[in-house]
């Protein structure tokens, strides 16, 4: 089974996406990273309204048997954080592009945004 | 180099995903590691755990060696009977916990992976330096092991024999038949199911058993299971893993495995086991389940008042309770059963039970 990537979301090498909306970048992790890791039994969320830099922690996800951080992929305030995941994170098995998303960021350097990778170009770093 | 089992390109083909684990490539998981953890507890399982080790013990002093090596007095085990039991240095820290088992006029002895070499040259030199007559031979490449375990694992292996399995009593071991290969089985295992464990040589004949047991199982949902689900079926009931428990050097008394020790017989160990048993003091593992949100990991401080009382070993998401479960050694007096202590995850304080083991209980399945 091939893992999903969906042309209108932008990546990083670190198997995150990113859907830019406006200001907001939604934040999540992909097909490929969920079917790695398999069975998500725990997500330690930040709070809202934290200011991260690209490349700090943003999340813990943890499988049964492993630790995974993951780092933001772009600078800015976590305007919100997917609270579902708390008691559900499974959810991101399930559903890794739609309810499995895990923070909103508030762009704060939009240059950023051209760091990231496209479909294309993640499709190829998980061949 | 690392070594792969011979049952590699069947696992592979099942669709497994593997992981170096004390020097072997093993399968860590085929599907789920919560699914092939549920199928073991519900159902049946098949493992592959050729990674641990095989040794022949023969000679006609093969009990003195085993007497003297183990905290088990050996001449205590009868013919057709297995036993669990450490192998100990001199200040009573354990080199290996092992499974022996007496078959005939030899034993055959189960170490841990990757230990052959150790525990082999171990005992040779016991042996040497007490002249006895006996030879120890380090055969474990030459043996496939499978374990298959879970509530219908006795059914699943019945159809595969025509030696009625309810005469392979609790820790009973053999010579059988299964599948048309003989094999020796042991009603032994490693998730606190109804199991048993199968040794095959030459380990070109195990292949056709493999599939042959998977598809015995297909009636019962027999999972091929890896060593993810493994670690957590024996988290859940207490058991421990020698490389996370035993690591830094700790003796069966701080492992509370009190009960596997024959004091009647001299062994190896033992003065240092006994000065320390009278001296008292000692950390002692100990068995948490979380009653916060929170996963504790090998490695994690345990604390209470803000003060470090032990160290976490092992740790997972126990997939029967769905709460974090671990153990680790903490000070003796901070481990009274239903007492709360903090874990330290990733700086954050987790609250956890104390617990004796098992965390999950024999009729956990029955009731869920």
């Amino acid at each position: 089974m091939a893992d999903e990537v969906r042309d209108d979301l932008k990546y990083t090498k670190e198997h995150e996406w990113i859907k830019i909306k406006g200001d907001i970048a939604v934040v999540g992790i992909t097909d490929h990273a969920q079917a790695e890791l398999t069975d998500i039994v725990f997500v330690e969320l930040p709070e809202a309204g934290k200011e991260v830099k690209k490349g700090e922690e943003l999340c813990v996800v943890e499988s049964v048997k492993s630790v995974s951080e993951i780092y933001a992929p772009l600078s800015g305030k976590i305007v919100k954080v997917n609270s579902k995941l708390d008691d559900s994170p499974e959810i991101i098995n399930e559903s890794p592009y739609d309810d499995g998303w895990l923070v909103e960021l508030e762009i704060k350097d939009k240059s950023e945004v051209d760091s990231l990778i496209d479909a294309e170009t993640y499709k190829k770093t998980i061949e | 180099m690392v070594k792969r089992s011979p049952l590699y390109d069947i696992q592979k083909k099942l669709g497994a995903k593997f992981t170096e684990f004390a020097g072997f490539e093993m399968p860590i998981q085929y599907s789920s590691i919560k699914e092939e953890h549920m199928a073991v507890r519900r159902n049946v399982g098949l493992f592959d755990v050729s990674h641990m080790s095989n040794l022949w013990i023969t000679g006609s002093d093969t009990e003195k060696l085993v007497s003297l090596t183990t905290v088990e007095d050996a001449s205590r085990i009868p013919d057709g009977k297995s036993q669990y039991t450490a192998i100990l240095r001199d200040d009573g820290t354990v080199i290996d916990d092992i499974i022996f088992m007496h078959l005939g006029d030899k034993f055959m002895m189960i170490p841990n992976a990757g230990m052959d070499e150790t525990v082999t040259k171990w005992l040779k030199d016991k042996a040497k330096e007490n002249n006895f007559d006996v030879d120890v031979e380090n055969v474990s490449s030459g043996f496939v092991i499978l374990a298959i375990q879970g509530p219908k694992s006795r059914d699943t292996l019945q159809k595969l024999t025509d030696t009625d399995l309810n005469e392979v009593k609790f820790f009973g071991c053999r010579d059988i038949d299964i599948a048309g290969v003989n094999c020796i089985i042991s009603h032994t295992g490693y998730t606190g199911e109804l199991g048993f464990e199968l040794q095959i040589s030459p380990v070109g004949d195990a292949k056709d058993v493999f599939l042959k047991i998977l598809e015995a199982g297909e009636e019962f949902n027999i999972k091929p299971v890896g060593l993810g689900a493994r670690d957590t079926l024996r988290l859940e009931k207490g058991f421990i893993l020698a490389g996370n428990e035993f690591e830094g050097g700790r003796t069966p008394l701080e492992a509370v495995m009190s009960w596997v020790i024959h004091w009647d017989h001299d062994f190896i160990g033992k003065d240092a086991l006994l000065k320390q048993k009278e001296k008292g003091g000692y950390e002692r593992l100990t068995s948490f389940e979380c009653v916060e949100k929170g996963i504790p990991r090998h490695g994690c401080d345990v604390q209470v008042d803000g003060k470090k009382v032990g160290t976490i070993t092992s740790g997972t998401m126990s997939p029967c309770l769905n709460t974090g479960i671990a153990m680790g050694y903490v000070h003796p007096d901070y481990r009274e059963k239903d007492s709360i202590v903090e874990i330290v995850v990733r700086g954050k304080l987790v609250k956890a039970k104390v617990l004796r083991p098992p965390i999950v209980p024999k009729d956990w399945v029955r009731n869920h």
